[in-house]
């Protein structure tokens, strides 16, 4: 009987849970799950967003391609990105990196995400940010990321988890993730998971699978706040905020200059489940 | 007729009083607000405030401040219910799992 109880409180440490699960198998649980949802559906198509999934919006969406609205702006972000000498603080002059972010650093202990360091390159730089206004997710900051990533095209994906302090701010980011928050107690994977491909009011619901790829993006609602180039940008963690406000959770805010780290987080695993996709920021989206 | 009208206006006179009188007194407000506020800082601590929670207890200062002591009493304890729901679901978050 004793051997009986030490075998099985052995079991119950070793066997891991759903959420311990490894980045590898997540990533292939949920091909599996939208393979199974979206029939005919390439895994590479997925970096189009809803695109991959309605006819009708991917048609709109080719014609706005056409002449792509974003262009000015990643054009303002690449003079800044000159003006501000932001390349001398990322490899390879921060041109085509995009898609090895977010990274475990582990002299910091901490994940790093591309808005992070560049916010982090400004201050370096001795850039007075309040001054020059750049503040995390939109606006010039976000036309300047927008310039980084787009010089990423094409770049596929590659977000490594090491085992270690790394993993555990990848679950830390998945727990966000399928938690339910909000008066309207949604969680992302309600949407996103679940639900992708329901029409919720106007709008489709986009699958998680490449979800990141586009970000920063440009989208229309946010272009129409005003008449800047610029107002159409805004990073994956001004999302998340948009996101949360929509499920009336209160988002969470930079701190000391700093992105949120539990926005951290769910970037690190958001991006991961878009591993193996293709680069095609700034995109286009209402 | 003539006798029961004077009788009329008298009981809506009353009636209207008693409408205005309030039953929660400065004090009450008070209390009701500082729990809800206690409770949405745990809330923001875990990181599951909902968006309108500050906003109700915002309105809850405002209305006792005008000597709307029940109004503001609602309204604290709507908050306070609130918050209590967040901190539900930041407990339940500790055990998710995903669906898929």
């Amino acid at each position: 009987m004793k051997k009986l109880i030490i075998a099985i409180a052995a079991l119950a440490i070793a066997a891991p849970t759903v959420s311990q699960a490894s980045p590898q198998s997540d990533l292939n649980k949920m091909k599996r799950h939208f393979a199974k949802k979206f029939p005919g559906v390439k895994y590479q198509d997925y970096a189009n967003g809803i695109y991959a999934i309605s006819k009708s919006r991917r048609i709109e969406w080719e014609s706005m391609e056409e002449f792509p609205p974003y262009e000015p702006g990643v054009e303002i972000g690449k003079s800044l990105f000159k003006k501000y000498k932001v390349g001398k603080c990322f490899k390879n002059g921060g041109i085509g990196i995009k898609q090895n972010y977010p990274y475990y650093d582990g002299k910091s202990g901490k994940v790093r995400t591309l808005e992070g360091d560049l916010m982090a390159c400004l201050k370096r730089n001795g850039i007075n940010t309040k001054n020059e206004k750049l503040q995390f997710g939109k606006g010039k900051f976000a036309a300047i990321a927008a310039y980084m990533a787009f010089t990423s095209r094409d770049k596929t994906t590659k977000v490594k988890v090491p085992k270690g302090k790394a993993r555990r701010i990848y679950n830390k980011g998945k727990n966000f993730f399928y938690a339910k928050r909000g008066q309207l107690n949604f969680s992302c994977a309600d949407c996103h998971v679940y639900n992708a491909g329901v029409t919720l009011r106007t709008n489709l619901l986009s699958p998680v699978l490449g979800q990141t790829t586009h970000f920063p993006v440009y989208r229309k609602k946010w272009e129409a706040t005003g008449t800047s180039p610029l107002h159409g940008f805004g990073t994956i963690q001004r999302r998340y905020s948009g996101c949360n406000k929509m499920v009336r959770a209160k988002p969470l805010k930079p701190k000391g200059g700093k992105q949120n780290q539990s926005y951290v987080a769910l970037e690190y695993f958001h991006t991961y489940m878009s591993n193996g996709l293709k680069i095609n920021a700034p995109g286009v989206r209402q | 007729m003539k006798k029961f009208v004077p009788f009329l206006i008298a009981a809506a006179l009353v009636l209207s009083a008693c409408g205005v009188q309030q039953t929660h007194t400065d004090k009450d407000a008070a209390a009701a607000i500082t729990a809800a506020e206690a409770a949405n800082k745990k809330a923001k601590k875990a990181e599951f405030e909902w968006r309108d929670t500050g906003k109700i207890i915002k309105k809850a200062k405002e209305l006792a401040k005008n000597g709307e002591f029940d109004t503001a009493v609602k309204k604290a304890n709507k908050a306070k219910k609130q918050a209590d729901m967040a901190l539900m679901q930041a407990e339940a978050a500790k055990k998710v799992r995903p669906r898929i």
